[in-house]
């Protein structure tokens, strides 16, 4: 070699981009004109409704009154989305959605975890398809709620038309009040999931490419490599965390849009 | 067990508020800016959007106010 070697210049490094998010297609698919198509990403989502199916099914099946195993891991999991969610932000009459909010979380929890499952190492809610979904869910959810609750006129007139307020103040409150309730609400519940599952995903990325890049150049960015491979461990525990906390912020909120649409407000 | 109150003041507001102001200051800019928008394009002007945007944001100081402010 006859040009000076820079650790940087030295061809094999991309840095990983956006481009982490996009799969090929596995099997094309297209139904008059929509493109149904399979790529991993479905692929792993099958996976996943598969796994909260096969977790509920299994961990009740023969369920004992001591419970033992699986049927312990998911009544703590039904335990805590009853008692901290539906009990703590909706009350008692909160206890019907429980069946939706648990299945939510579990779904969503489990969806981000692929982010740091080997060998998937892929979270399902980065790609906007699914938090859009599920937030659209929540929004026919608690619009639905909140009509066969207070009925239609009741619910939209209590909702667009704040009670308490001089008339005029409405021409200017009500837009707000329309775009906030069912414009802001779902697409900063599916922003808030995507971005974070996103940039959890780019971090992890970069710092293991970066590891493995610095291990290999055999000078003293060896050194940094060790370390920079010894923080990315580090890392995956703190995506742990942000699934975990991401799944249980949707579905509080999916439950606080409950409640609100449960009670006018007052 | 936690939950054996008959009729507990539903908690869980902290994080809902917090949201709930960042939405609707959103919401106000969208809404009013948008129609502000909407004006300027129609009527040829370019200033509406501001002017639009401005009304959003005192609309929902104002919302968040009457609505948070007391407690």
């Amino acid at each position: 070699m006859s040009a000076p070697t820079l650790p940087l210049a030295r061809e094999g490094f991309h840095a990983p981009s956006i481009e982490e998010f996009e799969w090929p297609t596995i099997v094309d698919i297209h139904v008059f004109g929509i493109d149904l198509s399979i790529n991993r990403v479905v692929l792993q989502m099958f996976l996943v409704v598969l796994l909260v199916w096969g977790l509920f099914f299994f961990g009740f099946r023969k369920p004992k009154l001591v419970p033992f195993g699986l049927q312990n891991v998911m009544e703590s999991v039904v335990d805590f989305v009853r008692n901290q969610i539906a009990l703590e932000v909706i009350g008692r009459d909160g206890l019907r959605f429980v069946p939706y909010l648990t299945t939510l979380f579990c779904f969503v929890f489990l969806a981000n975890v692929g982010g740091i499952t080997p060998p998937v190492f892929f979270p399902l809610t980065g790609r906007m398809a699914l938090p859009a979904i599920m937030a659209i869910c929540s929004l026919l959810l608690f619009i639905s709620v909140g009509i066969s609750q207070q009925g239609f006129g009741t619910y939209f007139r209590n909702t667009l038309f704040p009670p308490g307020m001089p008339w005029p103040i409405y021409i200017l409150l009500t837009p707000i009040e329309l775009i906030s309730t069912f414009i802001v609400r779902p697409v900063t519940l599916a922003i808030r999931l995507l971005a974070n599952m996103i940039a959890g995903h780019l971090i992890l990325s970069v710092f293991f490419v970066a590891s493995g890049y610095m291990l290999t150049s055999m000078n003293i960015s060896t050194v940094f490599g060790v370390g920079a491979l010894i923080f990315s461990v580090a890392l995956i525990a703190f995506e742990l965390f942000v699934a975990g906390l991401q799944a249980y912020v949707f579905t509080i909120l999916s439950a606080v849009y409950i409640a609100g649409a449960m009670e006018p407000e007052h | 067990m936690s939950d054996s109150g008959p009729e507990r003041e539903p908690s869980g507001r902290g994080a809902e508020m917090v949201w709930s102001i960042i939405g609707t200051l959103v919401a106000g800019v969208l809404a009013w800016g948008g129609i502000g928008w909407l004006l300027d394009r129609w009527l040829g002007t370019r200033f509406l959007v501001a002017v639009g945007v401005l009304v959003g944001m005192a609309g929902a100081f104002y919302l968040i106010i009457k609505r948070y402010g007391a407690s």
